[in-house]
């Protein structure tokens, strides 16, 4: 899968917890998921889920703690599907 | 993925597990029981149980929980309800007591944790939709003298109970803790009977509780309860109102 595509998914994935709107029009590999999209922290967990259920990966805890920005989540994403 | 709803319940081989196990299946689950030691008493609960299965595992080693967590993924897929009633006792007075025999009690404590950790992961978070059921104490209310890393444990997992509740916001998942008395089981069979009586002296309801008691408020939990969330049930004939 390229990149851009997964990129697309994630930012699909990401949408309906993002609380800045306007950081999201403007999104790119380095907005970061929790101070420019300004997703709730609690929410994390729900995202990475989506993220193992899009893409049929299983996403470590460990692999979390290196995911901040939306760049970070589609290294990891791809990394797991090569 | 199983299309009956899977409970896994801990240290499930005797006692309160067991009776949870039993009454579970009766209400339509699949039972995954874990046993660490009790091999035999768990192969015969196996046979008893069907559609039931087992899981080995010492839950204080994060790689068995690991196993564990990934046999359930292998087999059924699912875990709806999760019973944490593994716990392990040493009853000595605290100045006798080693840093190693307190180790050993508040592990259990530390698995359980890693293992709720694990199954909302993996399993709850995904649907949304999950019961957490700690089987916790009376004595963890009322202390124990002789049990003060037990009772520490045990007051902790209805803090755990409380905590847990309340991070689970927006979802169909609800923790409680289910609190026994003095309840009846292999281990209270032995004691003499000046011991038992002088238990049955502190019970207003005059004996000792059942395992069947207790796992019936387990099911109801598990079942029925929807506006249940983040709170003690007491089962102990009257000893202590919380």
């Amino acid at each position: 899968m390229e990149q851009s595509e997964i990129m697309g998914n994630v930012v699909k994935i990401l949408t309906p917890w993002v609380k800045n709107e306007d950081a999201l029009q403007s999104v790119s590999m380095e907005t970061s998921i929790l101070d420019d999209l300004k997703v709730n922290s609690a929410r994390l967990v729900d995202v990475v889920i989506a993220f193992e259920d899009e893409f049929d990966i299983e996403i470590e805890d460990e692999d979390v703690d290196s995911v901040n920005s939306v760049g970070d989540a589609v290294t990891l994403i791809s990394s797991k599907l090569d | 993925m199983s299309e009956a709803p899977v409970a896994l319940v801990t240290g499930a081989a005797t006692g309160i597990g067991a009776a949870c196990a039993k009454r579970l299946a009766s209400e339509g689950y699949r039972v995954g029981l874990h046993y660490r030691s009790s091999v035999e008493k768990a192969q015969k609960l196996l046979e008893e149980l069907p559609g039931s299965f087992g899981l080995k595992a010492d839950l204080t080693q994060e790689a068995e929980v690991d196993a564990l967590i990934k046999a359930i993924k292998a087999g059924p897929g699912r875990v709806d309800v999760l019973v944490n009633n593994a716990g392990y006792n040493v009853n000595a007075p605290m100045l006798t007591m080693s840093l190693d025999q307190y180790d050993s009690v508040a592990a259990v404590a530390r698995g359980t944790w890693y293992l709720s950790k694990m199954v909302l992961r993996r399993f709850m978070f995904r649907r949304g939709a999950g019961r957490i059921i700690n089987i916790s104490s009376v004595v963890g209310h009322t202390g124990n003298p002789g049990q003060v890393p037990y009772t520490m444990v045990k007051a902790g997992l209805d803090a755990f109970t409380k905590s847990l509740s309340q991070e689970l916001t927006g979802k169909d998942i609800l923790v409680n803790s289910v609190a026994p008395g003095f309840i009846a089981t292999d281990m209270t069979e032995v004691l003499p009977d000046e011991i038992k009586e002088t238990i049955v002296a502190k019970v207003p309801q005059g004996r000792m509780g059942t395992a069947e008691e207790v796992a019936d408020v387990v099911a109801f939990l598990s079942t029925r309860a929807s506006y249940i969330n983040g709170t003690v049930i007491h089962v102990n004939g009257g000893m202590y109102g919380g």
